[in-house]
């Protein structure tokens, strides 16, 4: 005769086979799982390494990237900023000059403005010309013959060198509402900057599109200034 | 080190704008010629720091650093030449008159804060 169990002591037992059955399927899978040190669990940590160390690249390449374009950015904030600084002609061109050659790296350069009779460009500033043997740079103005300075002064187009017929690294228009008033034209850089780099273009733009204006509207002002002054003196001459 | 008071001597009132945006957190001394430099580097004790260019009117980057490194207190303020003199042969002359690095032009915010960097870090 089959000894019947009180029904507790069944759920017990079938608590317990569950349980039991559960374990042996846990330790199937520890069983199947790879032993630390096995082949399969040091291929799998190299793995992972090697997906860290890529990320870590790939964040130190953009890293990198970020600050190099926060570099261009302050550069061109800071040559914007000291352009529009002034009303002072001189210091407009000063400045123009302090961007060639601490920001550009240019050795040698001229900066350029149509004559009132449009017939020649006059020399405004110039640095390192006495080392010039091209002979177009000579008693104040500029005599013409350089392909790429020609052609910026004729369409006021930014263009970089090498050019056929130029010795010019590069020729910046300086452009006022439109009008082409003059160039700055680098004609050597220093000799541990091989190249202009592209990010140099925006600086160069940057020179095209504001140093003109500034240098206009410190002209503009320095004029009314001046005949404010003669005004008021007048005046006083007048008044006595 | 972090650098809390930077003296810059430069002629270049670009540069001085420029390293004004780069360092914010510091306050700067600024210098246009050797002359005045070493007036400034003399009166504050505090500085701790001189970014220095070598052509300059009145008095010349190196100089200045040869005035700054004959006088024992002065000579402790680390100098970085930033500068567009850019031959072999110069760069061995500032870093011999006594500057810790030298920097060639074009300006590189990026160089100079890694160089910056490695002063904080003893």
């Amino acid at each position: 005769m089959k000894e019947e169990l009180p029904p507790r002591l069944t759920t017990a037992l079938d608590e317990l086979r569950l349980t039991l059955d559960r374990a042996a399927e846990l330790a199937k899978q520890i069983e199947s799982q790879p032993k630390p040190g096995s082949p399969e669990t040091a291929a799998e940590l190299q793995s992972r390494l090697a997906d860290v160390e890529s990320d870590r690249l790939e964040l130190s390449a953009r890293l990198a990237d970020y600050e190099h374009q926060v570099g261009r950015l302050m550069n061109l904030y800071v040559a914007t900023y000291q352009l529009h600084a002034t009303l002072d002609p001189a210091e407009v061109q000063s400045t123009i000059a302090e961007i060639a050659i601490n920001l550009l790296g240019a050795e040698r350069f001229v900066l350029l403005f149509w004559k009132e009779n449009a017939t020649q460009c006059e020399i405004a500033l110039s640095q390192g010309l006495a080392q010039d043997t091209s002979g177009q740079y000579g008693g104040g103005v500029y005599a013409g013959g350089d392909a790429m300075v020609d052609a910026t002064l004729s369409d006021g187009v930014l263009r970089m060198g090498p050019l056929d017929g130029s010795d010019a690294v590069a020729a910046v228009p300086l452009t006022v509402q439109g009008t082409t008033v003059g160039a700055l034209v680098l004609l050597r850089l220093f000799p541990h900057k091989a190249a202009l780099k592209l990010e140099d273009r925006d600086l160069l733009d940057l020179i095209a599109a504001h140093a003109a204006s500034a240098l206009f509207a410190a002209r503009v002002y320095s004029t009314t200034d001046r005949k404010l002054k003669t005004l008021e003196s007048l005046v006083k001459l007048v008044r006595r | 080190m972090k650098p809390r008071k930077v003296l810059v001597v430069d002629d270049s009132k670009l540069l001085h704008r420029m390293y004004e945006v780069m360092l914010r957190q510091v306050v700067l001394l600024h210098a246009y010629d050797g002359q005045a430099g070493l007036e400034l580097l003399r009166k504050s004790s505090d500085i701790d720091l001189v970014l220095l260019d070598l052509n300059m009117p009145v008095m010349s980057g190196l100089e200045f650093l040869a005035v700054a490194k004959a006088d024992a207190q002065l000579a402790k303020v680390p100098v970085i030449i930033v500068t567009t003199e850019g031959s072999e042969a110069q760069t061995k002359r500032g870093l011999e008159a006594g500057a810790i690095a030298y920097l060639t032009k074009p300006f590189d915010g990026t160089r100079l804060a890694n160089v910056i960097a490695r002063l904080e870090t003893p």
